[in-house]
């Protein structure tokens, strides 16, 4: 079975631990609890051609306490960018760190707009939005807590890891 | 391994490998059961090979790897990761060690340390998402209402969005008038102030103003010079607690860049204070840099003042930071403060203080050597050459972790004590305004708080109140300098030059006030008229004398401004003028500080059929890349590399000029030679093939008739 390793990526309290959580355990708690250093689960998944087993790094939030660290991103074959649509600031973050992926790594990146089920608080336009979205393979709007959108995001990267 | 060894060296919980190949290790030591789950391979025998069962741990084999094959002695950390086993959760951090040529890998079981630093990161990191939303909901307001009141006709009191947007938000809002008179506020203000137990005199909006006024020493520069302000106020209210408030001030301006209203925005950040007070580091110190803040700053100035022993303060405010935040984001640019913060600190003495006060602002209390009671002029000389560190330091460029380099500069504003004030306030509010002043230059500098500073700033906010007036009381004038072909000795175009005719009967030069003008904003509104008489002009120059092309400057704030192609476009439509008899100037400085927006704004030009020059090429940053990714027609070669053709110059002299030559010419582009003076000059340029040029030695920069008269002359 081939393992593909993901790098869960994004500003701090975006909701990357919650992510993980209610893909591999199915468990949402409303406790922000902030994460530090790296935690992996992995997770198969039957994609059209095979089985494949992700490894998911979720790594801590990038912010003023913890830095970008290009060495997380070694061997890896995709990432995801989590952003919280109730805080604009987080997107500004998340494109610094998709600028400082590019740098490093040459692999397909996912944007995660999360918290999708309380209602949307950031200034960004659709037009601003769907400009963003470019630098991305693919976007999804997910909730960790309802599970909107999160198996979606991680069998579409699982599919388009093994096409 | 002795167990006792260990503990005493401060490994317990953790295990202890030693390398004996790339893939072969020796268990040494370990504590509890957990490397069982976690390396099964392990059990059942002391030699073993790693086998995919934890992959953080063998990730971080490869940079360890390269440790133990250089095989000096050394130690690299992996960094805390957490491992899942059956009934826990454990958090490790992985050591690569070389000692006495062996190599070792130890893994640490860190629970206690990593709740520790979790319940640490917690509360600041709580703290600074909301921070966060409420920053955020200051600047969205701000940007909204900026919209809503900068439109003319907008009546504030009978404003229906502008009064909705008040009562949507939940933030404190006051409007104020120019004068500070309070025009509209909404009720989430006076539910902040709004406190049964307290009797306040004041209404909301004038307990606001007194809070800022008594709290922030800066008022009156911030009011004075029309500049934004965002920090923190306390609002003392006994026998309550208090409350802290977050108050963001901006000055809303018209087109003419006059000051129409003042907009405060208020929230309460009582919350988060209470969240930093649990962690007792973080009430007193700056959680970025780890500095003392600016409450602990404050405390500290006023005992040294009440010792009564001569001292400098140095308010230092880091150079263009805006532009590292726009650039490379707001992550990069807090390692560039962080970074800087170390370095400043180093230059530091023991004695003195050193804390952040603002966002980009640092504070320094100097010790001074001596107990006399004056300041001497070698206390002068002290001050000037520590401050010097402090700006060589910050000058250097960041390189950053992402690979990224980074450069910032250094203003340095000081003020004495007991020279110039006793007071705490007074000594802040000088420093403030030694810095603003030291801010208006190019570079970064040290200034000093004297009379003189208080007079040209005094002077600077008259000739700025002046400026305002303007281009309303047509006080500007375009004056044209020809521009000719060497060849034939005709004018070919004309460099359009702003001239302004102050009301006091002198003619004040544009070395002085463009980059006042640049500074304020006015450049935007100066600019504008600048394009409309161009356009003027070029018609005129079609009715009455030949039509000939005219060559206007854009500055770098103009650049900016994302109305300017829209201007130019209606302006040229206004006035039915054909866009090629109109060239655009910008200096490099503009194409490398703005590219992305430089870039749009060039092509877009383009399209219409304006032409575009590079103005004192070869000043500037010599990042010749952008010539051929630019649509760019012309290079004026700077005066200065003319200048050095002279009776004494050696052959080396014209180097430049040359080299400047034939790069064009490659690149398939023209060139202008600026500032020529003498026949010489003129001579040297015609025999290497430049055959445009504009300077005293065929023509001054005239107004409109004479150059008209001239033109007529030459035709």
């Amino acid at each position: 079975m081939i393992q593909k390793k993901i790098c869960l990526l994004g500003a701090t309290g975006v909701g990357k631990t919650s992510l993980v959580k209610q893909y591999v355990e199915g468990i949402f708690s409303e406790k922000y609890l902030t994460s530090i250093g790296v935690k992996i689960d992995k997770k198969q998944v039957e994609t059209n051609n095979q089985t494949v087993q992700l490894m998911i790094w979720d790594i801590e939030g990038i912010d003023r306490y913890c830095g970008f660290q290009a060495k997380y991103l070694r061997g890896a074959s995709a990432f995801i960018i989590v952003t919280d649509h109730t805080r604009s600031q987080s997107l500004v973050e998340g494109l610094d760190i998709l600028k400082m992926v590019k740098e490093v790594a040459d692999i397909p990146g996912v944007l995660a707009v999360n918290k999708v089920d309380l209602p949307a608080s950031w200034h960004w336009s659709e037009t601003e939005l769907a400009e963003i979205k470019q630098g991305f393979v693919q976007f999804f709007n997910t909730s960790a807590k309802t599970g909107d959108g999160v198996e979606p995001m991680f069998t579409h990267i699982a599919n388009l890891l093994t096409a | 391994m002795d167990a006792s060894l260990l503990a005493a060296l401060g490994f317990l919980d953790c295990i202890v490998f030693q390398r004996l190949s790339p893939t072969e290790f020796e268990v040494l030591y370990k504590a509890g059961n957990w490397l069982d789950e976690l390396l099964p391979e392990t059990v059942g025998s002391k030699i073993f090979s790693f086998e995919h069962n934890s992959a953080y741990l063998e990730d971080f084999l490869i940079d360890a790897e390269n440790l133990w094959l250089v095989n000096k002695n050394g130690r690299i950390d992996s960094g805390m990761w957490s491992e899942q086993l059956s009934n826990q959760v454990i958090r490790l951090e992985a050591s690569a060690v070389v000692a006495d040529k062996q190599s070792y890998l130890i893994v640490n079981k860190l629970n206690a340390k990593y709740k520790q630093k979790q319940e640490t990161l917690q509360i600041a990191r709580e703290s600074l998402l909301t921070a966060d939303k409420i920053s955020a909901q200051h600047d969205y307001l701000h940007a909204r209402l900026e919209e809503l009141l900068s439109e003319p006709e907008r009546a504030l009191t009978a404003n229906q969005p502008v009064t909705q947007a008040l009562a949507q938000t939940d933030l404190g809002v006051a409007i104020f008038d120019a004068d500070l008179l309070l025009l509209n506020s909404n009720p989430a203000l006076r539910s902040i102030f709004d406190d049964s137990n307290i009797k306040t005199n004041l209404p909301p909006d004038k307990l606001l103003l007194e809070l800022f006024r008594n709290q922030y020493p800066e008022c009156e520069r911030i009011f004075s010079t029309a500049s934004a302000w965002s920090g923190e106020i306390f609002w003392l209210n006994p026998p309550l607690q208090g409350k802290w408030l977050k108050l963001s001030i901006q000055p809303i301006k018209n087109d003419a860049q006059i000051v129409q209203n003042w907009l405060f925005s208020v929230s309460d950040v009582t919350q988060i204070k209470y969240l930093l007070k649990r962690n007792e580091k973080l009430t007193h110190f700056d959680v970025l840099t780890n500095l003392p803040n600016r409450q602990y700053f404050w405390q500290n100035l006023e005992k040294k003042i009440q010792q009564n022993r001569p001292f400098y303060l140095l308010y230092l405010d880091i150079k263009q930071f805006k532009r590292i935040n726009e650039i490379h984001g707001h992550l990069i640019g807090d390692e560039v403060i962080r970074e800087l913060s170390i370095r400043l600190n180093n230059l530091v003495n023991a004695d003195d203080m050193i804390a952040k006060i603002g966002g980009t602002e640092f504070a320094v209390i100097l010790e001074l050597k001596h107990s006399h009671a004056q300041i001497s002029s070698t206390d002068r000389d002290y001050a000037v050459t520590f401050a010097e560190k402090l700006i060589g330091t910050s000058c250097l460029p960041f390189y950053l972790s992402s690979g990224l380099k980074c450069e910032v500069g250094l203003n340095v504003g000081v003020a004495a004590f007991p020279k110039d004030s006793s007071s705490a306030e007074d000594l802040m509010k000088y420093a403030d305004l030694a810095v603003y002043a030291a801010k208006k230059r190019s570079i970064s500098s040290i200034s000093f708080y004297s009379k003189e500073l208080v007079d040209a700033s005094r002077k600077r906010i008259e000739m700025e109140d002046a400026l305002r007036n303007a281009v309303q009381n047509h006080e500007f004038e375009l004056y044209l300098q020809p521009i000719l072909d060497l060849s034939s000795g005709q004018i070919i175009k004309a460099e359009a030059l702003i001239r302004w005719h102050h009301p006091d009967g002198h003619m004040v030069s544009p070395d002085e006030f463009i980059p006042l003008s640049e500074q304020t904003g006015l450049i935007i509104p100066i600019g504008k008229w600048v394009i409309k008489e161009a356009c003027a002009i070029l018609k005129r120059l079609e009715s009455q004398c030949e039509p000939i092309k005219l060559s206007i400057n854009l500055s770098p704030r103009q650049v900016g401004d994302r109305q300017l192609f829209e201007f130019i476009s209606d302006t040229l439509i206004e006035y039915q003028v054909n866009p090629q008899q109109l060239e655009i100037e910008l200096t490099e400085g503009v194409l490398i500080d703005n590219y992305d927006k430089v870039h749009f704004l060039l092509d877009e030009v383009r399209k219409l059929g304006i032409s575009i020059s590079i103005d004192d090429f070869g000043t500037g940053y010599s990042s010749l890349a952008y010539l051929q990714k630019l649509p760019i027609d012309q290079l004026k070669i700077d005066r200065s590399f003319v200048n050095e053709i002279n009776e004494n110059s050696q052959d080396s002299d014209g180097a430049i000029i040359l080299a400047v030559i034939a790069m064009a010419h490659n690149l398939k582009l023209e060139v202008i030679a600026e500032g020529v003076e003498t026949e010489l000059q003129r001579d040297f340029l015609k025999q290497h093939n430049c055959n445009i040029a504009q300077g005293y030695l065929f023509s001054r920069p005239l107004p409109f008739d004479d150059f008209c008269k001239l033109l007529h002359k030459t035709l």
